[in-house]
């Protein structure tokens, strides 16, 4: 009996041990850039670096905020803002007709949109192609550029969890409302969108984290006025020659929001990235 | 009577549709005709039928690329999805808030961006003063210039890929998981199985195919991955660490040989493909 409670409170312990160690490993890149943006540079010089017990100071915010930095953060809450926008709208009425109709080429469509799931995710493959056909174009380098390409980068995974998420809604629901006298164009706008409300969440979730962290992308699409935070980023590393200061300044800052929304939103989106896996 | 009704719910679908296909399709055909050209910085020169290709084979850097992609891609996503399979396994046992917990956790190498997470983690191999070597050196060992040392410059790459996707395996798998009917598992309980008959006989089978989905993204996004490598390593020391996506970004924009890394696109891209074929195969999506 007692020997039971033993291995039993020693499993726990190497439990919370792997946890603990997963945790550390998982974050402390983070936690170090944080600590780094708040030490002087003769601070993060120092051998050994002292973890706690330096003076902290937001000089490198100073430096990094005075320059262009902050008009890519503007950009960068601008450009998601309207592929969100797009890719709700664009990803919701496909969803529902998806969903709910039946129309000739359907299969098809639904093929691009589940080709779309990994190819899109590692856009990389598309970055030479796209940038020579919206050279040919000349959409490179305007105020719409970004935005539409990150909501067509994103709207595969957010059609995904549409669809998901309105098969859930019972169809009794909308055929009652039609029985009743509804309108197809209320059913569409008024009805479904608040039953659906948790997969709206995770797929701007979704469109929001793509946008927001994009580099490659942006870096040959746009230039100048125009640039993303994670190119600001990017450019520092030359800018201000791995000076580690201003740079963890600049990570920190592209890393907060990111934060602040996942831990609102995570359920959202574990339960967006698993719509579709579910079905063993 | 007579009036036929015409189905026009294909038009909820059209607006995705043409952005897709504009930005999807569009651009992949538009690179295989650029693919047959010569190009000179950016003006197109004149039909070269199969040369950029047949240089892409050529060019040792390139197939050497290659080489370094595959055997980086391999090695980051087994490490993702073998640890991401032993974390789903254990955190399946416990539940509440200390499971939501490690998901959380898990993820959040995930939802950083790849330049702040390959900045962060040069930073912490820094020669002198990252994190990494302050510790290896106070555990008495001699410290590693990681991003100049050739072989330790590409297991950083592999780690750092496998750090920030092992919380993606363990989420998906772990979904399948959960989809496992429990009076299964209790039914094999009863019928005298011990924990691992249950594990290789019921546990693993069910949730084949939520491991072979992972496998598949995350061996497509490790494939195509190219922004790690450019800020982690920069595709150095001496090209250690140029995976394929890296060396078509420098043919644009450092060469400006936009023929050669169009036909180094499609070459990608007929390996995606057939990467995606095997997701559709096994993920069996129906409408």
């Amino acid at each position: 009996m007692n020997n039971h409670k033993v291995r039993k409170y020693t499993i726990r312990a190497v439990e919370y041990l792997i946890a603990a160690i997963f945790a550390v490993i998982n974050l402390i890149p983070v936690f170090w850039g944080v600590i780094t943006s708040l030490k002087n540079p003769r601070e993060i010089s120092r051998i050994p670096p002292q973890i706690f017990g330096f003076e902290p100071t937001l000089m490198h915010y100073q430096t990094v905020l005075s320059g262009q930095f902050f008009r890519s953060i503007m950009n960068s809450v601008l450009f998601s803002l309207f592929a969100i926008m797009l890719g709700l709208i664009l990803g919701y009425l496909a969803g529902y007709g998806f969903a709910r109709r039946k129309f000739r080429f359907k299969s098809l469509l639904f093929f691009l949109v589940v080709v779309g799931i990994p190819l899109s995710g590692g856009s990389s493959v598309l970055l030479i192609p796209n940038y020579l056909y919206m050279l040919k174009l000349h959409m490179t380098n305007q105020f719409y550029t970004l935005p539409l390409i990150y909501a067509a980068y994103n709207l595969p995974m957010a059609i995904w969890i549409f669809i998901a998420g309105i098969k859930a809604v019972p169809f009794e629901l909308e055929e009652a409302a039609r029985i009743d006298g509804v309108s197809q164009h209320y059913i569409v706008t008024r009805l479904v969108p608040p039953l659906v409300k948790p997969s709206i969440a995770s797929a701007a979730l979704f469109i929001f984290i793509g946008s927001w962290n994009d580099y490659i992308t942006a870096s040959v699409m746009v230039s100048g006025n125009l640039k993303v935070i994670q190119q600001s980023i990017y450019d520092f590393m030359g800018f201000f020659g791995l000076e580690w200061g201003p740079l963890t300044a600049s990570t920190t800052i592209a890393v907060i929001p990111i934060l602040i929304v996942f831990t609102i939103a995570g359920r959202q989106l574990v339960s967006g990235l698993t719509a579709g896996a579910v079905k063993g | 009577m007579g009036k036929k009704k015409i189905n026009l719910s294909i038009l909820y679908t059209v607006p995705a549709s043409l952005l897709l296909i504009m930005f999807l399709i569009i651009p992949l055909i538009f690179a295989l005709y650029c693919s047959f050209y010569q190009y000179k910085y950016m003006m197109q020169g004149s039909f070269v039928g199969l040369a950029n290709y047949i240089e892409c084979f050529v060019t040792p850097r390139i197939s050497q690329s290659f080489l370094i992609t595959f055997i980086v891609t391999f090695a980051s996503t087994a490490i993702s999805i073998f640890l991401g399979l032993v974390l789903a396994l254990w955190i399946d046992r416990r539940s509440g808030l200390f499971a939501y917990f490690i998901e959380m956790i898990g993820l959040i190498p995930w939802v950083i961006s790849m330049v702040v997470a390959g900045l962060l983690w040069r930073w912490m191999f820094n020669a002198e003063l990252g994190l990494f070597n302050v510790i290896i050196r106070a555990m008495g060992f001699a410290g590693v210039d990681v991003i100049q040392n050739k072989t330790a410059a590409q297991v950083a790459l592999i780690f750092v890929l496998s750090w920030r996707t092992i919380g993606y395996a363990m989420v998906m798998i772990l979904a399948g998981l959960k989809g496992i009917d429990d009076t299964l598992i209790e039914a094999s309980h009863i019928d005298g199985a011990n924990s691992l008959q249950t594990l290789f006989l019921i546990k693993l089978p069910m949730i084949k195919s939520s491991v072979l989905l992972s496998t598949i993204v995350l061996t497509v996004s490790n494939f195509t991955n190219n922004t790690v490598p450019k800020v982690l390593t920069g595709g150095g020391p001496v090209n250690a660490t140029n995976v394929v996506t890296l060396e078509q970004y420098n043919l644009s924009f450092v060469y400006y040989e936009f023929g050669k890394s169009s036909a180094l696109s499609v070459l990608i891209m007929i390996c995606t493909v057939i990467i995606i074929a095997c997701y559709i195969k096994v993920a069996k999506y129906k409408i």
